[in-house]
């Protein structure tokens, strides 16, 4: 829409921002501008990553912890699909559902996810339930949201189409309702899932045994800056990847839609 | 001096990969304060001409000419009328009349009264302080009109500027342009679809081809006007003369036979140039 | 969003009574029938109380009213921090192809990194006191301030610019006149999503490093095994966030107000 250069080829921005960054970060910790102390060069970074894979720190190998961290996710951020969603679409197709259950809603959703992990911690101990809990709680808000925005947002036309066609309300909900409102029940689950991984990550830095969150809390400890990064790479890699495979599943679900 | 003339003005666009030709070999001038409509079927090209004047495109070869100097971008001399009004929202009435004055680096005591001037002229007493959507259709197209003169442009680049308008407001705008240019006469050039208008409105009206876009004929009307004083009629009295009926006949047969050639295809009306607006969608987020 | 702000009207009003009379019931209910033990589910009452008594007498250090001043300027500055670099960023970014293309591919890698886990970078830069939890703050709201800017900057409409550069105007004129106006009703709500993670990462931050602020107070609370103490944190936390929301809200309408209904 905006201003169009045309001169510069598309891909050289980026690539000489990207080689800049990169070069600088490498310039500056080899010839030690920024201590290791405070920054891991590429040298630092690459042992840590082996020091992970074997034999391990905090309490396990990168495999180890990858499973313990990414197990949690799914299972909050499955426990929240499974109540989220549901309770969303009910909240959009009937008024009285959504009169009875808003006041709960409104005391509960300004007070953030991470904010209830103390009191997680009370309730459930150190332990997966309380992380469970807190990343339930994390997506469970977002995923709610849209849902019932997407209910809410489906064309009255349809349904009435549907209605005058001899649709009955199992049929309207199912052929009508869900597959209007999925794309914007899709908008939360990435806002979910977003939100798991921080929830995650906050709990596990607040107490844990093991995990990633467990990772960066003990580097920040031994004040390990090569650890620290391999350990917020391995948390972005593996929420950029999981982000990535539920785009694919929204493409598989709502195929007549163009992107 | 500020006349306008296109010399071999020849565009292509690329359109997924494929050139296609938007105008070929248009030779046109537009004297000064002389008032030329363009008239055409969709997709001949006749907007990408008039936006060519604005600097707003270029051509592929030939050249544009306002006031003998070349045309290398958009300018507060040639003020351009668009038919989505082009408003801004977030501005009064008084400050959308108000910005090419101020852009052009006008202080605001010079500017007041112009815009004064400019809201009575135009009829817009007491709207002043209004938002734009506050306002109708017809009257957000007199504070357009109003924005350009305001600038006291030598040319006046018109694109279809009453086609968003239903059809009796319409008259009353064409009416008042007629009044307009008897007070403030200007070089103007006026786009089109109705062939009424062009006749009521212009000296003379160029009727125009597609793929590619090319001039067919222009016709002479400025005289006719003159002796039959049509600038002192009601619209309607000037559409119902035998002269009026035989020009809008005459244009009228001109383009359905350069029409007969050209349909059955999928016609590029507004080639994708950054110009094309963009759709506001609202930002979906939660929390 | 349209959930906090819909009234379900009149017709529904008693539903909606009934909702907020059976919530609170069954959190009163649970702990003094003993389903549930009222030392980890104190009841509205008692985290009324102890809110009250929070605010006469210091916990953790200071009074809560002092946690929350001590929040709250963290806050303010992290965030001020994100709005002032993240909002021009993008709208230059919505400008300037170039721009864009040079930031993307950064922006989009580092935006896979939850904010709070650059916690342990952020104390070892900038230490605990306010360095490093407005990095962390930063990190929360800097993403949302730019990708809203930029995205308002890029959805400015087409005709709208040529018609200010047809009227005289300089980029600068286009910038400022045309684009930022343009562009503000979602810089706005890019500013309430920001806030919202922002102060959602500074809770986070204080629960680990940080010796004062809300969050601070509430593992204290965690710690003693004060329930009460704890939720009447979270109330104290609520009550802050959705203030922030509501004076962003009411700036957003501000900004709207030339819209049409």
């Amino acid at each position: 829409m905006l201003r169009q250069e045309t001169r510069v080829p598309v891909w050289l921005p980026g690539t000489l921002s990207v080689a800049s960054c990169i070069g600088l970060w490498v310039v500056a910790t080899t010839f030690e501008f920024v201590g290791p102390a405070r920054l891991p060069g590429p040298k630092d970074l690459w042992e840590s990553f082996e020091q992970l894979m074997d034999p391990g720190y905090a309490g396990g190998t990168l495999p180890q912890q990858v499973w313990f961290s990414v197990r949690l996710v799914l299972a909050g951020f499955a426990v929240a699909i499974v109540t989220g969603v549901p309770l969303g679409i009910l909240m959009g197709m009937s008024r009285r559902a959504e009169a009875l259950i808003n006041p709960a809603f409104l005391v509960i959703r300004p007070i953030p996810p991470l904010a209830w992990i103390p009191l997680a911690i009370l309730w459930f101990g150190l332990g997966n339930g309380a992380k469970i809990f807190v990343i339930w709680f994390g997506a469970f808000v977002p995923a709610l949201i849209n849902t019932y925005t997407g209910v809410r947002s489906v064309d009255p036309g349809l349904i009435a189409a549907a209605r005058v066609h001899g649709a009955r309300p199992w049929h309207v909900l199912f052929e009508v309702v869900v597959p209007g409102a999925l794309p914007l029940i899709f908008t939360g689950l990435r806002l979910a899932l977003q939100a798991s991984w921080t929830a995650l990550v906050a709990a596990e830095l607040v107490g844990a045994f093991y995990g990633l969150g467990r990772v960066l809390m003990t580097a920040a400890r031994d004040i390990y800056p090569g650890m620290i990064a391999a350990a917020m790479i391995c948390v972005a890699l593996l929420g950029a990847s999981m982000t990535y495979l539920l785009g694919l599943a929204e493409a598989k679900a709502t195929p007549w839609r163009n992107r | 001096m500020s006349s306008i003339r296109f010399e071999r003005i020849s565009r292509t666009f690329r359109v997924g990969g494929q050139l296609v030709p938007a105008l070929a070999d248009i030779d046109l001038h537009v004297d000064e304060r002389e008032f030329v409509a363009i008239v055409g079927p969709s997709g001949c090209g006749k907007t990408t001409l008039l936006r060519m004047a604005a600097g707003l495109d270029h051509p592929t070869s030939g050249r544009v000419l306002v006031g003998g100097r070349p045309v290398t971008g958009p300018g507060p001399d040639r003020a351009v009328v668009f038919q989505q009004f082009a408003l801004f929202p977030w501005k009064t009435i008084r400050d959308n009349i108000g910005f090419g004055l101020k852009c052009t680096g006008v202080s605001r005591a010079q500017r007041e009264p112009i815009v004064e001037r400019y809201l009575k002229v135009m009829g817009l007493d007491g709207h002043g302080d209004a938002y734009p959507h506050q306002l109708s259709g017809g009257m957000q197209q007199r504070v357009a009109l109003a924005r350009s003169y305001a600038l006291e442009p030598e040319v006046l680049l018109m694109d279809e500027p009453f086609g968003a308008l239903d059809a009796q407001t319409r008259i009353d705008m064409q009416e008042e342009l007629i009044r307009l240019s008897r007070v403030h006469p200007r070089t103007v050039l006026f786009i089109t679809h109705s062939v009424d208008e062009a006749v009521y409105l212009a000296d003379r009206v160029v009727a125009m081809d597609r793929r590619p876009g090319r001039v067919r004929e222009i016709m002479d009307i400025a005289q006719i006007r003159r002796s039959e004083k049509w600038g002192e009629l009601p619209v309607e009295e000037v559409m119902d003369l035998e002269s009026f009926n035989h020009l809008r006949t005459r244009i009228w047969r001109l383009l359905r036979r350069g029409d007969g050639e050209a349909s059955g295809h999928g016609v590029v009306d507004n080639p994708p140039l950054r110009t094309q607006p963009a759709q506001k969608t609202k930002l979906r987020r939660a929390q | 969003m349209a959930l906090a702000t819909q009234h379900p009207g009149l017709r529904w009003l008693p539903y909606s009574l009934a909702g907020a009379a059976i919530f609170l019931a069954v959190w009163s209910l649970l702990p003094q029938a003993g389903i549930v033990p009222s030392a980890l589910l104190p009841s509205p009452m008692a985290v009324g109380k102890t809110f009250f008594e929070l605010t006469q007498e210091p916990f953790a250090g200071y009074t809560i009213q002092q946690h929350l001043l001590s929040s709250f300027i963290r806050f303010a500055s992290g965030f001020g921090l994100a709005a002032a670099i993240g909002v021009p960023l993008g709208l230059l970014m919505g400008w300037y192809r170039w721009l864009d293309r040079a930031v993307a591919p950064i922006f989009e890698t580092i935006r896979f990194i939850a904010p709070i886990a650059w916690l342990p970078f952020a104390v070892l830069w900038f230490g605990t006191g306010i360095g490093g939890p407005i990095l962390i703050i930063f990190s929360g709201a800097f993403p949302a301030c730019l990708i809203n800017a930029y995205r308002g900057a890029r959805l400015t409409q087409g005709f709208l610019i040529e018609a200010a550069e047809t009227l005289g105007a300089k980029p600068r004129h286009i910038i400022t006149e045309v684009v930022m106006p343009s562009a503000l009703p979602s810089i706005v709500a890019g500013l309430r999503i920001g806030a919202g993670v922002g102060w959602q990462s500074l809770i986070g931050a204080e629960l680990i490093v940080v010796s004062s602020g809300v969050g601070y107070l509430m593992v204290q609370g965690q710690g003693n095994l004060a329930t009460e103490k704890v939720m009447a944190g979270m109330v104290a936390i609520g009550c802050v966030g959705v203030l922030i929301d509501v004076a962003l809200r009411a700036a957003e309408r501000h900004f709207r107000r030339f819209e049409q209904a």
